[in-house]
């Protein structure tokens, strides 16, 4: 058949390399990590976690302020479940979309609810003698980041 | 006798206008020129400055997440990837980290960005293979070949 411009896709020819060594390199890799969490050989972890609705990448000591009210008194210990990243120095466990609970464990204190500044939402359309003044004030949390722990068990 | 009212002949006056005056004018003490001590000129200015903060809150999410989209390009190129590549082939992949994250992870994890731009090329050459199919040429009759003997 001759050779149009279409014969081949406009991107460059890619090729995969073997499953079975592909399945063999994966294994000794999970093998070296999990050796290397079960040996506690990582330095600070750090995650990202999914909670109130947006997406924090936290530490341990960590303070975190959300513009919402939680519903724990202060001092509460409070364990966050949608961990979608974990990483150390030389390791990260990217999940997908979230990682197993048996797998990390985050745990945070409540330590402060507050209100937020008075902030002035204002609107001016002039010439039409038309003016709206609110003052807004949210409810805020904050939360300080306890620790981070990661299980052995990968598979 | 019972009075409900005041007699017509008394009036009353304004004694709080230095309190009113000052609640407009506290928010004016940074501006530059007469407008931070002139009451006239400084209600102007504060309204203006109100209506534009409510807009810039606005605006402010916009501007960050073009700002995390510009930090998510430039390290996606060093890898050799380009943006709607890595952010497509990420999201095929079943990871749902947002911009604002992979951001901050190309800024303080470098190590942790590049193994997940590794995961985007993997994931999009898989998907060259896939949309290759089998290499056969199509069953069609007009794409058939004529053979002349």
């Amino acid at each position: 058949v001759a050779k149009t411009s279409l014969t081949s896709p406009p991107w460059p020819e890619v090729k995969l390399p073997d499953p079975v060594e592909e399945a063999k390199y994966h294994a000794e890799v999970v093998r070296k990590v999990n050796g290397l969490i079960s040996a506690g050989e990582y330095g600070r972890l750090f995650a990202v976690v999914h909670f109130a609705s947006k997406q924090w990448k936290i530490t341990s000591e960590d303070l975190i302020m959300m513009d919402n009210v939680l519903e724990a008194e202060c001092g509460d210990r409070i364990r966050m479940e949608k961990v979608l990243l974990v990483g150390a120095d030389d390791f990260t466990l990217i999940g997908r979309p979230l990682l197993g609970k048996d797998l990390v464990r985050v745990e945070a204190t409540v330590i402060e609810k507050t209100e937020s500044w008075p902030k002035i939402n204002m609107h001016f359309w002039k010439r039409h003698k038309f003016q709206r003044k609110k003052i807004i004030v949210n409810p805020q949390t904050v939360l300080r980041i306890n620790t981070i722990e990661i299980y052995p068990c990968l598979s | 006798m019972v009075v409900l009212s005041a007699a017509r002949w008394v009036r009353s006056r304004l004694t709080d206008r230095f309190w009113r005056v000052q609640e407009v004018l506290k928010y004016a003490r940074h501006f530059r020129g007469r407008k931070n001590r002139c009451y006239r000129l400084a209600v102007r200015s504060v309204r203006r400055a109100f209506v534009r903060s409510t807009k810039a809150r606005r605006e402010k999410k916009r501007f960050l997440r073009a700002l995390w989209i510009t930090r998510i390009e430039a390290a996606s190129l060093e890898h050799g990837l380009k943006y709607p590549a890595f952010i497509s082939n990420l999201l095929k992949s079943q990871v749902e980290l947002n911009r604002k994250v992979l951001a901050d992870l190309a800024i303080y994890e470098p190590k942790t960005f590049k193994s997940l731009a590794a995961l985007a090329q993997r994931r999009r050459q898989e998907g060259f293979l896939a949309a290759l199919g089998d290499g056969k040429e199509p069953e069609g009759i007009f794409s058939r070949i004529v053979h002349h003997h």
